[in-house]
């Protein structure tokens, strides 16, 4: 998927040549998005964890800031930041009994996505279709069962789509869903030491306003 | 064009933001030791720390036939004492220490021999041909640095390793380079911490039968028993690997082989612990190996996996002469009547296996050499040659015997 990025890239590049200048280049988005995950893991392993224990992540909803250019009137590219959101696990299988709060942490998730709208800049509603990187690392990681939890950073894609709807040439609302590549290696030190690796597997749901300049 | 390039600088600062992150986490005990000698070691001597496992006489005089400290002796050795002569029992049933040091054509004696109470030093020292020769410090019932061992209530000396070692510093003012040090310890620690462990579980699980405890409850209890076992053997093992690194490395000792534990919970013993514990079992080696390794790690030393060994050896007894490896072959009851009653646990230190002697306390039918254990946790004579023959394996593979 990461083909599609330099692909658009070069769209984007070919058709900046063309003449087209726009009275607006750039936006700041700000919204709500919702982080939904459906986590897959291959298992918690590590000295004395009973077979068939596991955990599974949850969802978390944070404030979103995206900064767009506009390369051409239907392309762009976007910075993608928010407040990291806290994502937390909670034990299931074997060691349900466990409960949650066995491993927490904030994704600090900037991503770079490259949108194509479906419509000119003077349409109202503009659909968009997106294609990025993701990159994720894990901050304030906190575990009831280990001091020290140290987590890989993610790389991955992502793909986007959404619409854009215009109340005036400035000012206008949005709305997206999303899906990420996000995952990780754990690895937790305490008494003995606990890995997995976790796919989140994440859904994003965002709305909000832009503002177009 | 300018739209452009202002975008790809945000793209290069953020793909700056990704080839600064973290790369894997490090996982404790993935890289071991590294630096040993891989050069044949012209051995002068064999310098042994440890319990039980190691141990080649330090309780004789709790094994008189008299009943009063002196000779003959019928027992002394964790495992099958069998010999023609009363007064040196063990020849006949060498530990994997002895036949080492025979191959190396090296005499090893004990640092020390006593019981409750009283001790001797270096007893070999009578004759001064052998005066260098007490450097078999291990001890049964010995831990690493706790000096309340196993046995130390009823008389035995327990001088865990740490002192151990810190006695050789004491009569040699340090290593040789031409020592060949082992080092075998963590199983008593072991054995004390699921005896803990297993104490705990049974107040938590009478709790919860009646009722005082949800299971959920109970659940989240045993794992904290468990993890605070893991914990000491976590201790217990940076400790021992302390001790190697600025009590031996540090004061000569170039040949340092460190053994790990096996699975206790393969034992006799552990095939009687409840099959719910026998796991918690197997952790506390298992935790111990990791830290073991962990707080060895880049270390001048080898770590022969005798976790690995013995699991192999489980997989196919018969392929290294066993028919029986879960049935002890000293008789607890035999032993109970030998001593008086005083001994009820059927420790193999108190199994004599000499063919006719009265004090023969094998089971009817038992084989000292293709049984593997004597007792609950001891291997037999046969137990002890294929550990010996394992680690005289290990050591020509390391290059330091030929």
């Amino acid at each position: 998927m990461r083909i599609l990025v330099p692909t658009l890239l070069a769209a984007g590049l070919a058709a900046s040549a063309a003449p087209a200048v726009h009275a607006q280049d750039n936006s700041l988005m700000v919204g709500v998005t919702r982080y939904t995950t459906d986590s897959k893991s291959n298992g918690i392993s590590g000295v004395g964890v009973p077979p068939g224990a596991d955990a599974e992540t949850g969802d978390a909803t944070t404030l979103l800031l995206v900064y767009e250019r506009a390369l051409t009137p239907r392309l762009s590219g976007q910075l993608v930041l928010g407040i990291p959101p806290r994502i937390e696990a909670r034990a299931t299988g074997s060691v349900a009994f466990l409960g949650d709060g066995v491993l927490s942490a904030r994704n600090v998730s900037p991503t770079l996505i490259a949108k194509y709208y479906l419509a000119d800049p003077s349409a109202r509603w503009r659909p968009y279709l997106g294609a990025g990187i993701n990159y994720t690392r894990f901050v304030d990681i906190r575990s009831t069962l280990a001091d020290d939890v140290k987590m890989k950073d993610s790389t991955g894609w992502v793909l986007e789509a959404g619409v854009a709807y215009a109340i005036d040439p400035r000012w206008g609302l949005f709305g997206s869903v999303a899906r990420l590549d996000v995952q990780s290696e754990v690895v937790a030190v305490g008494a003995t030491v606990l890995t997995t690796k976790i796919d989140f597997r994440p859904v994003t749901y965002s709305f909000g306003a832009y503002y177009r300049f | 064009m300018k739209s452009l390039r202002s975008w790809l600088i945000t793209a290069v600062a953020v793909a700056g933001l990704v080839a600064c992150g973290g790369g894997d986490p490090y996982v404790p005990g993935s890289d071991g030791p590294a630096g040993a000698p891989t050069t044949k070691g012209a051995f002068s001597a064999v310098v042994s720390f440890g319990d039980s496992l190691s141990d080649i006489g330090t309780y004789k005089p709790a094994t008189s036939l008299a009943g009063n400290g002196t000779p003959p002796f019928f027992g002394g050795k964790f495992t099958t004492n069998a010999t023609t002569d009363p007064v040196s029992p063990g020849d006949d049933a060498p530990l994997w220490i002895d036949r080492v040091a025979g191959a190396l054509g090296l005499v090893v004696t004990q640092a020390e021999i006593g019981f409750a109470g009283s001790s001797v030093k270096c007893p070999a020292a009578s004759v001064p041909a052998l005066a260098t020769t007490c450097t078999a410090y291990a001890q049964g019932g010995a831990r690493v640095t706790d000096p309340e061992g196993i046995g130390k209530a009823g008389g035995a000396l327990t001088v865990p390793v740490k002192t151990q070692i810190a006695n050789h510093l004491a009569a040699f003012g340090g290593f040789d380079a031409d020592d060949l040090v082992v080092v075998w310890a963590g199983a008593n620690d072991a054995l004390v911490q699921f005896g803990v462990f297993a104490a705990t579980a049974a107040q938590i699980q009478a709790q919860a039968a009646a009722g005082a405890l949800t299971p959920d409850q109970a659940n989240a209890l045993l794992l904290d028993a468990q993890l605070q076992a893991l914990g000491a053997m976590k201790q217990a093992a940076i400790e021992l690997g302390g001790y190697i690194r600025s009590d031996i490395l540090d004061k000569g000792a170039r040949y340092v082989a460190v053994m790990n534990l096996p699975d206790i919970a393969s034992t006799p013993f552990g095939q009687l612990v409840p099959a719910s514990a026998r796991p918690v079992l197997t952790a506390l080696s298992e935790n111990f190996n990791l830290w073991l390794r962990e707080s060895l790690r880049d270390q001048p030393v080898q770590l022969l996996d005798m976790f690995a060994f013995y699991r192999e050896l489980l997989a196919d007894p018969t392929g290294f002469g066993f028919v029986d490896i879960v049935t002890p072959v000293c008789s607890a009851a035999a032993i109970e009547a030998l001593t008086g009653g005083a001994v009820t646990d059927g420790s193999s230190l108190f199994c004599n296996a000499t063919p006719g002697a009265p004090y023969n306390t094998l089971a009817a039918g038992a084989d000292i050499d293709n049984w593997l254990f004597a007792d609950g946790v001891h291997p037999t004579r046969g137990g002890h040659a294929v550990i010996a023959a394992q680690v005289l394996d290990e050591l020509r593979a390391f290059g330091w015997i030929d």
